[in-house]
């Protein structure tokens, strides 16, 4: 990796953070204080947020011309619309004339946004197309120059619609890196694709965005002891230690993910994430390679994270083990941040457009009664946050340089070791007792927050 | 968009049906503010029990109250109402231990006979108040709503058959749900 020049606008205070990070990720650690120093979040905003690729609506969700919904890129509200040449636009969500809200509903379908402040009236690419009294009040005014402020740049992979607002950024393919190819392998499964069903749940934690980064990139570990309870109602299929086999993966700079997975190729299953035979025997390689096919049948879960707060995570599960036995679920979700020690999660749960009826309210179940605000195993995952981000932004954590151990998996420690002969892209490693996925987004994330205007980390290793 | 309230007059607050509801609801809350949630399950919720927290979005108001018809932040049956109290006396369930000093607020009971007809069958409609804190929260999580629920005569005792939970809430201010409406 190339050295990243250090960043002016970073206060003495951030830099020594991100210093920190550089310096201790060798050795597996990371100052506590970036989950929860407001000078941190504030940097994070522009350098991490007012940059990288964001994930915030897919297709199916605008599905028709005029369709829209509002989403957040940082803090801010942009509305992901449908236009009536049906064109996708990423909307900065202010008037042009005083910066007023212009959408008022969080989606729904409209030819136009009109400002409730003086009528400023836009079509749903953005141009505007008219304000009241328009000869009496503005006649020879442009119009060209006076459209909904965009996103840099809006491109979609898999119907996964992404924008950046810095016009520097690479392309989506490029920032994405090795980690396009287990898109592929989720999102590509079945040659029609993906539908969300339903709207986003949104809910309030008190917790830092790279907590839920930083667990989805794959936090396995943690089942053992925080999800106990769910294999005492027979939520999930594996047993923990047998989970715990698989593969970690570095998909590139930033990005990681990791499989639950049986050594052999013979192993007794689940397959396809628990996805039900009946759905499996549709899954081809039309849009994937047949490794990729090769990998998602062996797969028991997955779990990954593109940076900074795209999560996905395909598995079985069953809200009523003795009712249903489990199937496979497919849960996108954003860590929205809000603040220093503040979250809006949005969980979107996901269906193979292929599915029958039946199979998406069995998945929309088994999901909803387990990965979501008010599920068997999200219930227990939002409380531990709630403190890693208090004790962040502590005094205690700045006065003993208080730091975060990332240690499993490093040379030496536990029983991980790098594998060559996987036949995707990135550093793999066998068993996932290992957080180096958590450590390459930290790197990603320090490299990112150091760079100037302009530049960028490498994409790849 | 579905239609949240309804029109006719409900009954009179002196009329027995209106009295039983209001005595199964107080019970109901005691034994939901006392943790009793296995009590709770099996005393007073219908096996055929179905069991909603819709998802709502700010919408204008032409469109209605902006409730989802099809997507949930919970949506239960017996067996997964079964699972949760299950689950919460396991000695690894996180979110509600140490336990969550929760306090459920029922008022504006309104009772209507079913608009099916069926005698066996009281439509209840009530408003919620939850206050919830943790640890040393003195802030508390508070969820307002109103519950719509069908009660039905099983053996000669009311039992809690449909409850649709509307919150007055797009998004939902607490770090999970755990706890019951």
């Amino acid at each position: 990796m190339k050295p990243v020049p250090k960043q002016d606008s970073l206060s003495p205070r951030v830099q020594e953070l991100m210093d920190r990070i550089d310096s201790g990720l060798p050795e597996g650690r990371i100052p506590s204080a970036i989950m929860g120093n407001p000078e941190v979040y504030q940097a994070e905003l522009r350098k991490i947020f007012g940059r990288a690729w964001v994930y915030l609506a897919h297709e199916s969700e605008i599905e028709s011309n005029g369709d829209y919904v509002v989403r957040k890129i940082g803090e801010d509200s942009f509305v992901v619309t449908r236009d009536e040449r049906g064109n996708i636009n990423v909307l900065f969500d202010a008037c042009r004339h005083r910066g007023v809200q212009i959408c008022r509903s969080d989606s729904g379908n409209s030819s136009h946004f009109r400002c409730p402040y003086h009528g400023w009236t836009y079509s749903s690419d953005g141009s505007l197309v008219g304000a009241p009294l328009w000869k009496n009040a503005l006649s020879n005014m442009s119009k060209e120059n006076n459209g909904l402020a965009r996103a840099a740049k809006v491109e979609a992979f898999h119907g996964l619609i992404f924008a950046t607002l810095d016009p520097t950024a690479p392309t989506l393919r490029e920032y994405l890196g090795g980690m396009a190819w287990y898109l592929d392998l989720i999102f590509g499964l079945d040659k029609d694709g993906v539908e969300i069903l339903g709207k986003p749940q949104r809910f309030i934690v008190d917790a830092n965005w790279k907590s839920g980064a930083d667990n989805f990139s794959g936090d396995d570990y943690h089942l053992g002891t925080l999800h106990k309870s769910v294999w005492s109602i027979g939520a999930f299929p594996v047993p923990f230690s047998e989970n715990m086999m698989g593969y970690h993966i570095q998909a590139s700079p930033g990005h990681s993910l990791s499989f639950s997975m049986a050594e052999y190729a013979d192993e007794p299953g689940p397959n396809f994430f628990g996805f039900p035979e009946s759905l499996a025997e549709h899954f081809d390689s039309v849009n994937i390679s047949s490794e990729q096919l090769e990998v998602a049948r062996r797969s028991r879960v997955f779990v990954g994270n593109v940076f900074p707060n795209f999560s996905i995570l395909a598995l079985p599960m069953t809200e009523d083990g003795a009712q249903h036995p489990p199937t496979g679920i497919l849960t996108i979700r954003t860590w929205q941040p809000k603040g220093p020690g503040q979250i809006e999660i949005w969980n979107w749960f996901v269906g193979y457009k292929n599915m029958t009826p039946e199979e998406k309210e069995r998945t929309y179940r088994a999901g909803l009664g387990t990965f979501s605000l008010g599920g068997s195993f999200e219930m227990d995952d939002t409380e531990p946050w709630l403190s890693v981000t208090k004790n962040g932004g502590s005094v205690a954590a700045e006065l003993l340089d208080f730091e975060l151990n990332y240690e499993m998996g490093l040379p030496g420690i536990g029983m991980a070791t790098p594998v060559s002969d996987w036949p995707g892209p990135g550093r793999v490693f066998w068993t996932r007792y290992e957080e180096g996925v958590q450590r390459n987004m930290y790197q990603f994330y320090a490299d990112m927050m150091r760079a100037e205007p302009g530049q960028w980390p490498e994409f790849q290793f | 968009m579905q239609q949240v309230t309804a029109t006719p007059r409900p009954l009179s607050t002196a009329d027995p049906r209106h009295v039983e509801v209001v005595d199964f609801m107080h019970y109901e809350t005691e034994l939901l503010d006392d943790l009793e949630e296995r009590l709770w399950l099996t005393q007073l919720v219908s096996a055929d029990i179905e069991y909603q927290v819709p998802v709502r979005e700010t919408v204008e108001r032409a469109r209605g109250k902006g409730f989802s018809t099809n997507t949930f932040h919970l949506n239960e049956t017996l067996g997964s109402l079964e699972s949760r109290v299950t689950r919460g006396e396991t000695k690894y369930a996180w979110a509600e231990d140490p336990p969550s000093r929760v306090r459920h607020f029922v008022t504006n009971i309104r009772v209507r006979p079913h608009e099916d007809g069926d005698e066996d069958l009281l439509r209840a409609k009530s408003n919620i108040l939850i206050y919830r804190t943790r640890q040393s929260q003195t802030t508390p999580q508070m969820l307002s709503g109103e519950r719509d629920d069908v009660l039905r005569r099983e053996n000669g005792a009311l039992k809690l058959l449909r409850r649709v939970v509307y919150l007055d809430l797009s998004v939902i201010g607490t770090h999970n749900l755990s706890l019951f409406f």
